[in-house]
This record gives structure tokens, C-alpha cells and sequence, in this order.
């Protein structure tokens, strides 16, 4: 009953991606603002519960962020799915006026954020520090968030 | 002048008397205010301050010229107090004489209250309309702004036409209305043709209903004369306050309030502070900054005790300035004054100086434990 509520919800206002062309014209398109690209599947928890905060602070943070869900079960978007090596879900991947924006949170994988925020107020800061870094020409910034409220996952190699 | 007063205050008396009576007939009806008799709701025009103020007043504007026994200031005040008041009454009397029309109204016309929203046009819409359902036959020329005409004919409404009672106790109420509307632009003409006399380039200036407002709230022409000009402008602001309680302005307050919560968050370093350079910018800053004498007493010399002004354990060092360093020290006036203030207080301390009568420069102490 309580997934039902929040796919109603992730589709609310949103959208949600599932071809290659669209992905493609939403990184071109978003011009000086941050856009930050889920990648996940609307019927798996942690992605609802992301889905949830995302959806609650898009408004908040419209002015300087913008957010688009990419669906992981179609076939037109498997292209990106191994460009960027996204094995757990949810994955979040941050733009910036086309450039890939890498966050350094203490975790393995810098090039994306991996699973739920706790808070909606984490996620804003999140946004911000990518904006402020990618203002300042930066290419990699340090996540703004303590290590208690940053879900950890075990990267496991393939063939390893 | 004295009798009218005493009229007057007895009659708002009874007045007051009277609402009390009408609230506890209210109380008996059930939950809206649904006025069924004029008589119970439009008091004013009975009562006796108000028949013989507008006796007054056309009395005195049939014989204009007559104005001789307006010397005296104190008169002229009180007379423009009560104007004042009359015409404040008449307008509540209008506004509760509205509700009236408007709850017998509505189950005709409902939609007119929201097209006409002033009482007097609404009462003479009302008359002129009366129990007729096509409106097209009415002719409201004159009585409203041509796109409000267009507004009325043109809105459908679902009401049905009133009974013969209701009907004429909501024209008798109309005509109430008119009348009392006609009584009060006597009143202000009456005004005016006073402020004439007290303070015509004050009515000319702000108009005769400030003008006379402003009298009412100073309280008389001395009085205002004698304000300074700020104390003018708070005149105003006492009506201000009571309109700011009202609801719909307070609602308006917090609507916008809570507008602005709902926002979205603004850019980071959009609005970038310019910081500048140059010899200009950089006298200017110094200006406040720290100056050379503070940076020398901020110094301290290494391995000496501080010096200052006062013994060793009061007052502020004074670090490289002073006999550890080159300047000479003048102090400033407040720090003299400390010091004689301490020296009284604590000259009963046994602690002896050695030869310095004051206690600028600091030395060992001599105490008793030293043996002297």
C-alpha cells in the first residue's frame, strides 16, 4: 500500500526519463544550474524513500538545481548505465552544465552518490556544495555531510 | 452649549442601552444575524443628540452669515468634535442598516452584494430594482459606473423575489440609508463651512473631512498649532493602529509573510560583494581601524610586568607605550577619574608606596611585612 503512495508521489512532478534522446536533451539543456540525474527503479525502497526527499526539495532548490529520474529497466538507457558503471540503486549523478561533477564523501565511488539521503536538508546542502564548487571551476568537491548520515555500500568487483 | 452635552451624553447613554437590548434580542435568533425589524437596528436617527445636531446644522446653513458665536476656540472645538462623531455614528449606522438590507436581500439578488459593494449604491440599486426578476427592464443610469451596470444585468442569479413585508421593510431600510447618507453630507457641509472659520487654509490644504479630523484628534486648533511636525504625522497613526487589528489587513500581512517563507532558496554567492583596492579605499578603512597608539599598547614588552595607570592589579596596560617605551603617556579623561576614584577607595589599604605620591608609576610595594 505504502509503494503505491509513493510511486503516486515520484510521479507526481518530476519526470522521469526513459529514453537515451531525452536524457541526452535534459544534460545539454540545463543550462548554470545543477541537474542532478537519479538513476533507479520506482519500485525498489531506498529509491522511493530518495525519491521522496527529491521530490519535497525540488522547488527549494529550482533556482539553482534541477531533477530528472532516469527508470534503470529501460533498454534505450542501458548505454549510460555502463558508462557510469552503476551497479547499486539508487545511483544520483551530478551535471553541470554537461560536465560530470564528482563528490568526494568518503566513500569509494566519488563519481556518484549511492542510496538515500536522511534528510532533506542533507540533500540541499549537497546540491549547494556541487553548485558552489562547480561555480569556482572545480571539478571534484567534498561533501559537505558527517560520515554518520552517509550511506555506506560495499563495492563489490566483478570477477574479484 | 452645556444642555446639548448633557443631551447628547445621556442619549449615547440610552444608546448604549439600546445595543445591549438589541444583542440579547439577537441571542434569541439562532446563529446569523438576521434582522427582522428596522426599528431594532437603526436607532440612531431616534435619538435625541442626533435630531438636534442636524437641527443645528441646518439651521446654521440656512443663515450662513451668521456665524458670530463661533469666538470663542474652545466652542469652536467642541463643535467640530461633535461633527466629527455624528458622522462617524452615521457611518456605522449605514454599515449595520447595509447588513440589514443584505440579509433580506441576498435571497433575492445574491451575486449585487459582491457587484455593489458600497452601501448607498447598493440601497438605491436595491429601490430601483426592488422585486423585478428581469433586470434588463431596469434602468440604473446614473446610479452605478456604466461597466458596474453591466456587471448587474448581465449576472444570473438563482434568487427568488422577496415577499410584500420583506420587500417593504428592505425599501423603508433603503430609504433609511439614503437618508442618513443625505444628513451626513449636511453634517460635512457644515463642517466645512466652520473649518472656514477656524482653519481655512488647513481645509483648504487637506480637505475639510482631514482637516477636521486632524482638529478632532489634536484637540482644537492651539492645540495643533502648538505640534511639532513629527507629532503631526502620529495623528493619523492612532486610526492606523485600530485598522491595522482589522482581519482582512492582518490576513493580507500574513498571507505575504508566508509567501515569501514559501520560496525557493536563492543562489549562493549571486549577489558577489565588489571588494576594491586602491590608496582611497585603503585611508578610508584606516580611518576605523586600529591606530598607532592602540597597536603600541597592544604590544607588551617580553618578561616585564605591565604597566599601568593604576596599580598593578587595576586598570588597563598600557604595553609599549608609557615608560617602557618612548611616548609619553597623557590619559584620557575617564581614566583619570578612575584613578582618583581608586586611590580614595583604596587608600586605606595598607600598602605604602615608596616615595611616589602618585600612583602613576608603579614600584614595589612596601607593606608591614616588609618591615617598615
Amino acid at each position: 500500500m505504502t509503494s503505491i503512495t509513493f510511486l503516486f508521489f515520484s510521479q507526481r512532478l518530476k519526470m522521469t526519463l526513459t529514453k537515451k534522446k531525452e536524457v541526452d536533451s535534459v544534460i545539454r539543456d540545463t543550462i548554470d544550474k545543477v541537474l542532478v540525474l537519479r538513476f533507479g527503479k520506482a519500485s525498489d525502497l531506498v529509491c522511493l524513500q530518495l525519491d521522496d526527499i527529491l521530490e519535497k526539495s525540488v522547488r527549494e532548490v529550482s533556482k539553482f538545481a534541477s531533477v530528472a529520474l532516469v527508470d534503470i529497466d529501460s533498454e534505450d538507457v542501458q548505454v549510460y548505465v555502463k558508462y557510469f558503471d552503476i551497479t547499486l540503486l539508487p545511483s544520483t549523478i551530478f551535471f553541470f552544465n554537461a560536465h560530470h561533477m564528482k563528490m568526494d564523501s568518503g566513500t569509494a565511488d566519488h563519481t556518484k552518490w549511492i542510496g538515500a539521503f536522511q534528510r532533506k536538508q542533507d540533500f540541499i546542502d549537497v546540491v549547494e556544495a556541487i553548485y558552489r564548487g562547480a561555480m569556482k571551476g572545480k571539478l571534484i568537491v567534498s561533501c559537505p555531510l558527517p560520515p554518520e548520515r552517509i550511506p555506506r555500500f560495499q563495492l563489490i568487483f566483478k570477477d574479484v | 452649549m452645556d444642555n446639548t452635552e448633557d443631551i447628547i451624553g445621556d442619549s449615547f447613554l440610552a444608546d448604549l442601552d439600546d445595543l445591549s437590548f438589541c444583542d440579547s434580542k439577537e441571542e434569541d435568533m439562532n446563529v446569523s444575524v438576521n434582522y427582522d425589524d428596522l426599528e431594532s437596528v437603526s436607532k440612531l436617527q431616534k435619538t435625541q443628540g442626533y435630531l438636534d445636531m442636524m437641527k443645528k446644522v441646518e439651521d446654521k446653513l440656512e443663515n450662513k452669515g451668521n456665524m458670530s458665536d463661533l469666538g470663542d476656540d474652545n466652542l469652536e472645538y467642541k463643535l467640530i468634535v461633535e461633527c466629527n462623531a455624528l458622522s462617524a455614528d452615521i457611518d456605522s449606522e449605514i454599515v449595520t442598516v447595509h447588513n440589514f438590507i443584505r440579509s433580506h436581500y441576498r435571497h433575492k439578488f445574491t451575486e449585487l452584494e459582491s457587484l455593489v459593494p458600497h452601501p448607498v449604491d447598493y440601497a438605491q440599486v436595491v429601490k430601483k430594482i426592488g422585486n423585478e426578476t428581469d433586470l434588463t427592464l431596469v434602468d440604473l443610469q446614473g446610479l452605478l459606473p456604466s461597466d458596474s451596470i453591466m456587471a448587474v444585468i448581465a449576472s444570473t442569479t438563482s434568487g427568488k423575489p422577496l415577499p410584500e413585508e420583506n420587500l417593504k421593510k428592505t425599501i423603508d431600510a433603503c430609504d433609511c440609508i439614503l437618508s442618513l447618507d443625505l444628513g451626513k453630507n449636511k453634517v460635512l457641509e457644515f463642517l466645512e463651512s466652520i473649518l472656514g472659520y477656524v482653519a481655512p487654509n488647513l481645509a483648504v490644504l487637506v480637505g475639510s473631512a482631514v482637516a477636521a479630523k486632524l482638529l478632532g484628534t489634536a484637540g482644537g486648533l492651539p492645540a495643533l498649532v502648538k505640534m511639532p511636525a513629527c507629532k503631526v504625522q502620529l495623528l493619523g497613526a492612532e486610526e492606523k493602529i485600530l485598522a491595522g487589528l482589522s482581519s482582512a489587513h492582518f490576513r493580507k500581512q500574513i498571507l505575504k509573510k508566508i509567501e515569501k517563507w514559501q520560496e525557493p532558496l536563492p543562489v549562493r554567492d549571486a549577489d558577489h560583494k565588489k571588494k576594491r583596492g586602491g590608496g582611497r579605499i585603503s585611508k578610508k578603512k584606516h580611518r576605523y581601524g586600529v591606530t598607532n597608539t592602540r597597536e603600541l599598547v597592544n604590544q607588551i614588552q617580553f618578561g616585564l610586568p605591565e604597566e599601568s595607570f593604576l596599580d598593578d592589579r587595576f586598570g588597563e596596560g598600557y604595553g609599549m607605550l608609557g615608560p617602557s617605551g618612548s611616548e609619553e603617556v597623557r590619559l584620557p579623561i575617564r581614566w583619570r577619574r578612575l584613578v582618583a576614584h581608586f586611590t580614595k577607595k583604596f587608600k586605606d589599604m595598607h600598602v605604602v608606596r615608596s616615595g611616589a605620591s602618585t600612583g602613576f608609576t608603579s614600584c614595589q610595594a612596601f607593606t608591614h611585612a616588609q618591615g617598615i
